[in-house]
């Protein structure tokens, strides 16, 4: 393909659901052999946009020209024949099939002989690909179900990419991924680029998006703001435009030195869990963040879980201040302790219920007058609490699957907000969340550490623990590898030379 | 790579034990009037009977969908077959089950569609209709399968017919898109509607698929039985459960492979522990107890998900 010719013509895309403007007349173009990031803030439109250039959602007003042609997409596999596919944020394979299933589903077509689909092809075809990508460790005649989230991803990769789309999106997919996922998915795009097809990016970091994009596309509340030249702007430019104002320095904290209280308000001695953790020993203190970090199977993940009693088969002990012992949820919650899982969709939220039903969950015995619930009580709460964390919703009695990632997230915080919660767990806090709504949480961190709240923060960016932690713990290999304290002189290759 | 405990070998080895468990036990508790190679055959041949039921069942019942018209259909098609036969022989027998049973399970699909109701509520909805259709069609009469008409009674016709179900059913799963598609639905319905899966139409094609079977499973119920009476009441509902304990099996296997297989030697299980009981006089009561408590261990046992997965 011609490199830079204009390969998609995006005209007036216009989407709403409800009174939700979610795509206001937004017009661009990508040209051929480019990697277009698009970003914004969440609920900015760009993953609406995208799910309309393929299908999963109908066009709402406007229209897309493909190499030439207009196309009315009405499904994914349609989208897919016209040359444009999709790798998602969320799991996007389907248990229940094999890996070759999942590979071909919905292009069975080539296996087809008669309506008799030839198993053994397309078992054959899959692994011949999967080898050719690098990813022979995955069978495909294996069930999908007997592999792990990543490499499920790497299918889904598989997937999106054997048939060569002219234009590859991928839409927050690299924070499911290790290091080695990322890297194998930065070449995938690099090889559509250098092929003369398109990549349309989506991601929330920054700095790679800068690394590895050749423009830069910014959507704001659903409107087109600006296409610029990933060489010519930063990232405070790219913030500033997003946004709509500076983000500026205060994004992390900036306080240096400290001193953590020495009041103790958990204890976690020799705690195990099966093939997870081994032996985690450590002391949160009042007012403090506990940074957790490590590579992604490194275990900090189930330290949450074992912290907040949902572990199954741990060992070792998790006590608070007065002695309680936590072992089980219903212990820690109403000992004032809350989780916020890094899975959101699956282990934080309830995604069919209302956003304020999602906010009193937790609180509903506080809540109970003689054990009677009022509805006007209850959506006091819900919207004092929303209202708080300033969640972007058109209302308490609105779906919380309408929401995007970012007001899920502030949705999960002002149930805990509500709960009153003295220490709060938060497993990869701003995940898939943009630069306005990670300020806003970073600064509910330090109001709440300020009131004397203890917060356990686990993440996976080195920039957040270096930028909100009092104090740092590394894991490897399930085991505590490493202790670091609050520094202006600590870097991220201190850090990193503890994970690997 | 998949671990032996993936594996089909282990699916099998798990139904193996278990059929091996079971005569085991009623053999050392009522050696004489139990597990003779006679009554075996015996047994397994009355399990085939509800083994294709399950498996018409199992297209549903992986898409998360559910029929509670399966045993009225036995019974109205049944009816039908014999009516039939008498006019047109083999032919009108077979037509008329098989043409009966897929044809309700096309109007059932069908209704499922344009009402968007939940399929339980559909499907008893038709067993009500379908009971007083058969009360209508048989006009109030026991209708008795000619005594040349009964090949599929005993070995091998009927024997020979399941083989060509369960083949069938294997084919179908392996080697067709609905397979698949059944899968996918069940898995993730929005995915799937989203790769491009006409969900209605396989919905359709699940229904029509498992009243195809029904159809077959009606033919050897009659044939085994000889005569089909048509009653009204929900007095059909019974008939439901015991294919649907081989679709459970099936289910439940389904991580190793083995379906088809599972269905098939579940029921066998089953069939065991019926007549183990029989053997034994406890009364049915009883074996109804016990057959229930059975199934929940063995479900548990081997399907049970992991510790903390979460099961609906």
């Amino acid at each position: 393909m011609e490199k830079g010719k204009i390969l998609l013509n995006a005209e007036h895309i216009d989407k709403r659901f409800g009174i939700t403007h979610a795509v206001n007349d937004v017009s661009l173009t990508v040209s051929a052999g480019e990697i277009r990031a698009l970003i914004g803030e969440n609920g900015s439109g760009k993953s609406t946009f995208c799910q309309m250039l393929c299908g999963i959602y109908t066009i709402g007003g406007g229209t897309f020209t493909l190499d030439g042609q207009e196309v009315h997409v009405k499904n994914q596999v349609e989208a897919n024949k016209l040359g444009v596919s999709i790798i998602v944020q969320e799991m996007g394979t389907l248990s229940g099939l094999t890996v070759a299933e999942n590979i071909f589903l919905g292009h069975e077509d080539p296996f087809m002989h008669n309506g008799i689909k030839d198993t053994r092809a397309m078992i054959k075809e899959g692994q011949r690909l999967l080898d050719e990508y690098g990813f022979s460790g995955i069978r495909a005649g294996s069930m999908i179900d007997s592999y792990n989230f990543e490499d499920r991803k790497l299918v889904e990769i598989v997937k999106a990419t054997y048939m060569k789309p002219k234009i590859l999106i991928v839409d927050e997919t690299t924070t499911a991924l290790s290091q080695n996922g990322r890297l194998e998915l930065y070449k995938i795009m690099d090889a559509v680029r250098a092929d003369g097809r398109s990549v349309i990016f989506i991601s929330h970091d920054l700095n790679e998006i800068l690394t590895h994009c050749d423009t830069i596309s910014i959507l704001r509340d659903g409107e087109y703001i600006d296409t610029v030249n990933a060489k010519e702007i930063d990232e405070d430019g790219l913030k500033r435009l997003m946004v709509g104002r500076e983000i500026g320095s205060a994004y992390y904290r900036t306080d240096y030195g400290k001193a953590i209280s020495p009041e103790v308000v958990l204890s976690v001695k020799d705690v195990t869990v099966p093939n997870q953790i081994y032996d985690v020993s450590f002391e949160l203190h009042r007012g403090e963040i506990l940074g957790f970090g490590g590579l992604s199977e490194c275990g900090m993940h189930e330290v949450g879980k074992a912290v907040f009693g949902a572990s199954l088969d741990r060992k070792g002990t998790v006590t608070l201040a007065d002695g309680t012992q936590i072992n089980d949820i219903p212990t820690a919650i109403h000992h004032s302790i809350a989780y916020a899982s890094k899975d959101r969709d699956n282990e934080s939220i309830i995604l069919n219920e209302s956003i304020r039903n999602n906010i009193v969950l937790p609180s509903l015995d506080d809540l109970a007058e003689n054990h009677i619930l009022k509805a006007g009580k209850l959506n006091r709460f819900a919207q004092e609490f929303a209202d708080k964390m300033q969640t972007k919703m058109q209302g308490i009695h609105q779906f919380i699957s309408d929401l995007s990632g970012g007001n899920k997230q502030k949705v999960v915080l002002a149930r805990w907000l509500g709960k009153g919660s003295d220490i709060l767990v938060l497993d990869s806090p701003t995940r898939g969340i943009d630069v306005k709504v990670k300020q806003a949480i970073y600064a509910l961190m330090q109001e709440l550490t300020a009131q004397g709240k203890s917060i356990i923060m686990i993440s996976e960016e080195i920039p957040e623990l270096l930028g909100m932690s009092d104090r740092i713990l590394i894991m490897k290999d399930g085991k505590i590898n490493g202790e670091f304290m609050r520094s202006e002189s600590l870097s991220e290759e201190d850090l990193i030379a503890k994970m690997v | 790579m998949q671990s032996f405990k993936n594996s089909k070998f282990y699916g099998f080895m798990i139904l193996a034990a278990m059929v091996l468990f079971f005569y085991a036990l009623f053999k050392i508790l009522t050696p004489s009037n139990f597990g003779s190679p006679a009554n075996l055959y015996s047994y397994f041949q009355s399990s085939i009977i509800y083994s294709v039921g399950g498996c018409g069942l199992y297209f549903i019942v992986v898409m998360g969908l559910f029929d509670f018209a399966v045993g009225a259909n036995i019974v109205l098609s049944s009816i039908v077959g014999v009516i039939l036969s008498e006019k047109f022989g083999y032919a009108g027998f077979i037509i008329g089950c098989i043409g009966c049973g897929t044809l309700i399970g096309v109007i059932i699909g069908m209704l499922y569609n344009r009402l968007n109701v939940p399929s339980m509520i559909v499907t008893v909805g038709i067993m009500l209709i379908l009971e007083s259709v058969a009360v209508f069609t048989a006009g109030g009469v026991k209708q008795t399968l000619a005594p040349e008409l009964r090949f599929f009674s005993g070995a091998p016709g009927n024997i020979i017919l399941a083989a060509f179900a369960f083949a069938l059913m294997w084919f179908i799963l392996n080697y067709t898109r609905i397979g698949t598609y059944c899968n996918a639905i069940g898995s993730n319905e929005f995915t799937a509607k989203n790769m491009g899966i006409d969900v209605k139409k396989y919905k359709l094609i699940g229904f029509a698929l498992l009243h195809f079977f029904v159809g077959i499973m009606a033919i050897l119920t009659v044939s085994y039985g000889t005569t089909m009476t048509a009653l009204t009441g929900m007095s059909t509902m019974s008939r439901n459960f015991q294919p649907l304990m081989g679709t459970f099996f099936g289910v439940a296997f389904r991580k190793y492979g083995t379906p088809i297989s599972a269905i098939v030697i579940g029921e066998f299980i089953i069939a065991i522990i019926f007549n183990g009981f029989v053997a034994l006089g406890a009364p049915t009561t009883i074996q109804n107890v016990v057959t229930g408590g059975a199934l929940l261990a063995i479900v548990t046992l081997t399907a049970r998900g992991g510790r903390g997965s979460v099961v609906k």
